[in-house]
Parts: C-alpha cells; sequence; structure tokens
C-alpha cells in the first residue's frame, strides 16, 4: 500500500502521515530528507524528532539515492518531505535528478510494507518567481502528481485533518 | 464552535453566514475572522485556541499554502498561522473549508 499525504505549511500534514504509520502492526522507519544545513534546520529537526519520540520510529536520515538504502525490506515507511529529497536530488553534487527520486521511491515500494510520502503544497502563492524557482516548483509539482497517480490513497491535509481525495476515507 | 477555513477571498464569511441564515450585523456579532493574523503576536497560540474557542463562529484564512518565504519572520508568521488553524480544528465541533466559495466539511456536519 501506498499513501501520499501533502499539505501547506504547518498544516499538520506531518502528525497525520504519522498516525497513519502508527495504525500499521510492525516496524516502522522514519526516513528525513531534511539536511540540517542551519539553526532553522536543526531546530525544525529537533521539533519532529520530539514529535516522534514514544511513537516507535527508526529514524533514517537520507538526502538522496533512496534506491541505494539497504535493509527497509516489509518496514512500513515514512518519507518526509518529498519537497526537500527533490531539492536534494536536483542541486546536491552527488543527486541524481527527478529520476532518481523517482527511482527510489519505486524501489521503496518493491521492498517496503507500506510507504507513505509526505509532500509540500507550495504551488498556492503564484507563479512569478524567478526561473530557477519556477523550474523547481515544475519539478516538485510533476513529482507529486506521478506518486499520488501511484499511490492508493492521497489525501491533502487542512489544519490537521484529512481531505482525501483519492482512495475513499482512511482506516 | 465552528470553524471556518480557506484561502484568500474563497467566500468563507459569505458561505457562513448564509448557510445559518445571518445577517452582516448577525455575523459581525457572532463570528471572528481573520483569526491567522491574531497568530503572528499572540506570545501562547494555545492559550490564544482556547479563547478563540469560546466563540461560536471562528474563520481563518489559509496563509501556509505558496512558496516558503525566504525571510525567517514571515515563514514563522506562516507557521504560527497553521499552526493556529490545527488547534482551533481540534477545537471544532464543526470544521468546514471554503474554497470558491463551495463548502467541503472536514468534521462533523454542515449546519441546515
Amino acid at each position: 500500500m501506498f499513501t501520499f499525504v501533502i499539505g501547506g505549511a504547518a498544516s499538520g500534514k506531518s502528525e497525520y502521515a504519522e498516525s497513519v504509520v502508527l495504525g500499521l502492526p510492525g516496524r516502522r522507519v522514519y526516513l528525513a530528507a531534511m539536511r540540517p544545513v542551519d539553526q532553522e534546520c536543526r531546530e525544525r529537526i529537533e521539533k519532529h524528532r520530539r514529535a516522534r519520540r514514544h511513537k516507535g520510529f527508526e529514524t533514517v536520515e537520507r538526502y538522496t539515492d533512496l534506491a541505494g538504502l539497504q535493509g527497509l525490506e516489509g518496514a512500513n515507511l515514512l518519507l518526509e518531505c518529498l519537497s526537500n529529497l527533490t531539492a536534494n536530488e536536483l542541486y546536491d553534487p552527488e543527486g541524481g535528478g527527478v529520476e532518481a527520486v523517482l527511482w527510489g521511491v519505486d524501489s521503496l515500494l518493491a521492498r517496503c510494507g507500506h510507504l507513505t510520502v509526505v509532500s509540500n503544497e507550495v504551488f498556492s502563492g503564484g507563479g512569478s518567481w524567478e526561473a530557477g524557482t519556477r523550474a523547481y516548483l515544475w519539478t516538485l509539482a510533476k513529482v507529486n502528481r506521478t506518486l499520488a497517480a501511484r499511490a492508493d490513497r492521497v489525501a491533502e491535509v487542512v489544519c490537521g485533518l484529512p481531505n482525501v481525495l483519492k482512495g475513499g476515507a482512511f482506516p | 464552535m465552528i470553524f471556518v477555513t480557506g484561502p484568500l477571498y474563497a467566500g468563507k464569511r459569505t458561505y457562513i453566514a448564509q448557510a445559518l441564515g445571518l445577517s452582516r450585523e448577525e455575523l459581525a456579532e457572532r463570528a471572528v475572522w481573520d483569526v491567522q493574523d491574531l497568530a503572528r503576536s499572540a506570545p501562547d497560540l494555545r492559550a490564544l485556541a482556547e479563547d478563540l474557542a469560546r466563540r461560536e463562529i471562528v474563520i481563518a484564512t489559509e496563509v501556509g499554502g505558496g512558496v516558503v518565504p525566504l525571510d525567517p519572520a514571515e515563514r514563522a508568521e506562516r507557521e504560527a498561522a497553521g499552526r493556529l488553524s490545527c488547534l482551533l480544528a481540534e477545537r471544532a465541533d464543526i470544521v468546514i473549508r471554503v474554497c470558491c466559495g463551495l463548502p467541503q466539511v472536514l468534521k462533523g456536519e454542515l449546519p441546515c
């Protein structure tokens, strides 16, 4: 099973995605894609770590190359966040571009139990950005659409509540 | 408490006034709107949410949906506004999201 969750800043998307994984039996692995590049990132990561504490997740930090990750057979995965992963694959020297994101997710789906992917709704602020930002937005939107098309269930989270776009009510 | 959210100019006030059969004046008495602006300067979001939850109708504009702002203060404002909306939705009996004037019930049942 594959669940795709999207939401804006502080929409409650992470907490909601965690609740999806918590409803499943078995091993829970949190795949963290945000690189701790500055103090704000480190604080954000710490906040999320605190929120996950006592929820039984192992945390694996992985900034690029999901396909190269070993030892996730059968585990219920929570990948957060697609906007970071996509930026890393596009702009890091070792990044593999958008193909690495899609291939990486394919590779996880082939071997994990349930996959939950969190993405970021960054598309409601118009399109008057410089070319580089627009290219990034276009790429992330393409990844979102590709994964939402593949997912069994898709929810947009609004103020912590799921607006189900695909797959009926969540258990 | 009924919590109404949705994008800017989506028709949140118009919708809820119509759904409950309220005049503009009645809406002004029974509802509080643009609460996302209160989040910015609130020292304690939870206390603010508790306070607002005592009102009958609370309306917030969604502000977390665009490109993440470069300015840290703007980023923090969006975070606070989003967090406040989550806290209000938790406390609400009914949560409605209005998009281009049309309601979507995220929690509870539509008032009729």
